[in-house]
């Protein structure tokens, strides 16, 4: 019973959560602080890219890194080649021959993963500020002026841009997560910003200060999703994350449904091993505000909402079938009630992000994203319970052996033309 | 029980299950809004409106010189702008010619007359003199721009040379200019943008000290100020990061060599140096006389006081008040202060670009 009611309280708090911030973004007050940022002494920077058999896309990003707006003396581009056994080594150094600023950096050995390799390459690292990207987005001409500005701001460790899909007209799928990113970023990124609680930083597309990282002792190489556990390390040391959700950058997205399961499957793994490690001590920090703590406590639990609402349904049928005082019918329908709302909170989150981005007809598809959402939340809940077993095992949320985790890439060869031209780049494959 | 009524049933039933979902199934098909979102394509520079402006125009050059050396006026189009080339000094623009017209081009020095209205964006290969209450759509100057007073630009103004803004007139939207840009008491702005930018009294036609080092700099020996990071990249050196839960203030005559975050709000005493970056969750306050080596990043209000000195960049989520004689950045490092709203003295000086984003004012 009381596991019921915890239960009940949880969908209530996040249901209350998405609406707040969908409100925020559509009435509340907009803080960008650090985009107008036009003229400034810029500082050197590094642009790490992370590569892993990446022949097909690596050209494209390094294309549109030589080209961005950014003094082109005060810029080191490293491609950090962790061990690929493609044409990736080549066309990096064919590239390096060619632009001084691109040093290369070729990872034969050690620990897997993108928090390994990009340890070794902060060893190359001279700058203060850092940026990373994944070898298959394409930033744009301003991006990283925007990804450099907040870290005036003396409180700034991490920035994170908005990741935009550039694959979207292929499937049904890639529709739907069209929908599914723009309300995280439109929406809910953008409101922790506007709110001044914890804006999440992504892993790419994003920007972090080398002192602060140093303070928190580097990146984690155990970790299954560096980025969530950068966010918190950060946060508990009292460095802030900011959101530039200007700062936008093509991506592509899965475009299969076993390719989205694993990718889903390896986020909740990864939040939910953050979650373990760092819940208490974010709910303790004295250099938190109540808010942010709160914030920061309910962003590592998203991923257990799956399980969490699952176990919700079947506590219901069993506890009505039992004959169990959960107070009949009424309970059952409230529990009914407050899963719709949530998952209609969630939907209402997208549907404000298509209108923030003035995309009125993409909006239609809103209903099928139900059925997106019942493959993350199986997804996510089969991630749960795995781990649940593996800690049983002794495996206790770490320690495993970690592989290079990539989405499948649909590009099949670079999409910018030599020219290097600033327009909006389309897959040759698109309709 | 009727034999049909099942099948009915069966019907309607998939019917009301198949309503909701009809405009999804409609959109996947018909793919009508399945393009990636448009990003941002362009660098974010002030000056973007008028350099396209001007590589729209170039074209038409030639027959503006001709224009010119005919001292005639001329009616074009070009990519579906009516367009009058102007070669002439005294051109009436109540004329008829002007009907329709989206673009004047002037081929000579321009004067727009006292309290004309011209509802067309400007181009003048020369100088150009807006009169007393006269207002613009927006132009484009190869020279210097003398804006009378009252007078307004609604989108945005351009000056290859020096823009002066004489008293009372504003410019909504984009001012840049690619020297200097001089705003007397009671000007207007948004959004400017040039290597110089000064606040001058009423009708002080006489050139401020521009170059000179301000005080806090000029004491310091050149080798001293390298080695505390005061020159170039405010990022090269690692300073200590000081966190103040609440508020905090650097007493009068004091140096402190750290990037300072304060909870509350953060108030630099009389001639104090900070050498680094400042951050206050609420007001900052800047004393008379002092520095602030780094940048200024506040949750409130900054107030920059008389004959005080930042780098910069300034960032305030609300406004920025600068004091006689403050100066932020400097001709070799210009920078940016970024507000909602902007409130000057006469008599200060700045450098690069300055953002109110609601309304700047330099003060009457």
């Amino acid at each position: 019973m009381d596991l019921f009611r915890i239960v009940l309280l949880l969908i209530c708090i996040y249901t209350f959560r998405h609406y707040f911030f969908t409100f925020n973004r559509l009435f509340g007050k907009q803080r960008h602080p650090y985009v107008d940022l036009e003229s400034a002494a810029w500082p050197e920077i590094t642009v790490l890219i992370a590569a892993h058999n990446e022949e097909a896309v690596v050209a494209d990003i390094m294309k549109a890194l030589i080209e961005a707006d950014y003094p082109k003396e005060k810029m080191t581009i490293i491609p950090v080649n962790d061990r690929s056994t493609d044409r990736t080594r080549e066309i990096i150094d064919a590239f390096a021959e060619q632009h001084p600023l691109i040093e290369p950096f070729h990872r034969v050995g050690g620990k897997p993963g993108k928090a390994a390799a990009l340890k070794d390459a902060m060893t190359l690292v001279k700058t203060e500020v850092v940026l990373i990207f994944d070898a298959d987005y394409i930033p744009g001409k301003a991006l990283l002026r925007q990804l450099v500005a907040p870290f005036f701001d003396p409180e700034i460790g991490a920035v994170m841009g908005r990741v935009v899909p550039l694959n979207v007209g292929k499937k049904c799928l890639t529709r739907l997560l069209d929908l599914e990113r723009s309300g995280g970023y439109q929406v809910d990124q953008q409101a922790r910003m506007n709110l001044h609680l914890v804006p999440q930083y992504g892993g790419t597309v994003a920007g972090v200060r080398k002192s602060a990282l140093q303070e928190i002792g580097g990146w984690n190489e155990n970790a299954l999703a560096e980025d969530t556990d950068l966010t918190y390390r950060l946060l508990i040391a009292g460095w802030k994350t900011a959101y530039e959700n200007r700062a936008e950058c093509y991506e592509e997205v899965p475009e299969r449904w076993p390719v989205r399961v694993r990718q889903i499957t390896r986020w909740a793994k990864g939040h939910n091993q953050a979650m373990a490690s760092y819940i208490a001590r974010t709910a303790r920090c004295p250099g938190l505000g109540w808010f942010e703590r709160i914030d920061g406590v309910l962003l590592l639990g998203v991923y257990l909402m799956g399980p969490v609402l699952l176990l919700g349904w079947l506590l219901a049928v069993v506890l009505f079938y039992t004959g169990a005082q959960i107070g009949g019918g009424l309970t059952v329908l409230a529990l009914g009630a407050f899963t719709t709302l949530g998952n209609f909170a969630a939907f209402f989150e997208i549907a404000a992000a298509a209108r923030l981005d003035g995309s009125r007809q993409r909006i239609r598809l809103l209903p099928l994203t139900l059925f997106g959402f019942t493959v993350s939340l199986i997804s996510v809940s089969h991630a749960a319970w795995q781990q649940v077993r593996e800690s049983t095992y002794g495996n206790l949320f770490g320690n495993h052996e970690l592989v290079w985790d990539k989405t499948e890439r649909s590009r099949t060869a670079p999409v910018l033309d030599d020219a290097l031209s600033p327009t909006v780049p389309v897959l040759r494959e698109s309709v | 029980m009727l034999p049909w009524a099942p099948l009915a049933l069966t019907t309607v039933t998939a019917v009301l299950l198949a309503l909701p979902i009809t405009p999804a199934l409609f959109e996947l098909w018909k793919r009508s809004d399945a393009s990636p979102l448009p990003t941002s394509r362009h660098d974010g520079r002030i000056g973007n409106f008028a350099e396209i402006f001007r590589t729209r125009l170039e074209p038409l050059r030639p027959q503006l010189e001709r224009c010119r050396t005919e001292r005639t006026v001329s009616r074009t189009s070009l990519a579906g702008m009516e367009i009058l080339l102007v070669g002439t000094d005294n051109f009436d623009f109540d004329s008829e010619q002007t009907r329709g017209i989206s673009t004047l081009m002037f081929g000579e020095a321009t004067q727009i007359l006292a309290g004309k209205v011209v509802d067309a964006d400007v181009y003048a290969d020369g100088s150009m003199v807006l009169g007393e209450n006269a207002a613009l759509r927006a132009a484009f100057g190869r020279d210097d721009i003398i804006l009378g007073k009252n007078s307004t630009v609604l989108r945005w103004l351009h000056g290859d040379g020096n823009i002066y803004l004489r008293s009372r007139s504003a410019v909504y939207g984009r001012l840049s200019a690619g020297q200097s840009i001089r705003l007397e008491r009671g000007c207007a702005f948004q959004h400017m943008h040039a290597p110089e930018i000064l606040t001058v009294d009423s009708d002080d036609t006489r050139a401020l000290p521009t170059s000179d080092t301000h005080l806090c700099q000029a004491q310091k020996d050149p080798e001293e100020n390298a080695e505390r990071g005061l020159t170039g990249d405010m990022f090269t050196t690692s300073r200590p990061r000081l966190r103040v839960e609440g508020d905090f203030a650097l007493p009068a005559g004091e140096t402190l060599d750290a990037n300072i975050i304060a909870t509350g709000e953060l108030h630099i005493g009389r001639g104090a140096r900070l050498l680094g970056s400042a951050k206050s969750y609420k007001d900052t306050v800047i004393d008379e006389d002092a520095c602030v080596h780094g940048s200024i990043v506040c949750g409130g209000t900054v107030w920059l006081g008389p004959r005080t000195f930042a780098t910069g960049p300034v960032m305030a989520e609300n406004d920025v008040l600068m004091a006689r004689g403050a100066r932020v950045g400097s001709p070799d490092a210009p920078t940016t202060i970024s507000s909602s709203g902007a409130n000057i003295a006469a008599g200060c000086q700045l450098h690069g670009t300055v953002w109110a984003r609601v309304r700047g004012n330099i003060e009457a």
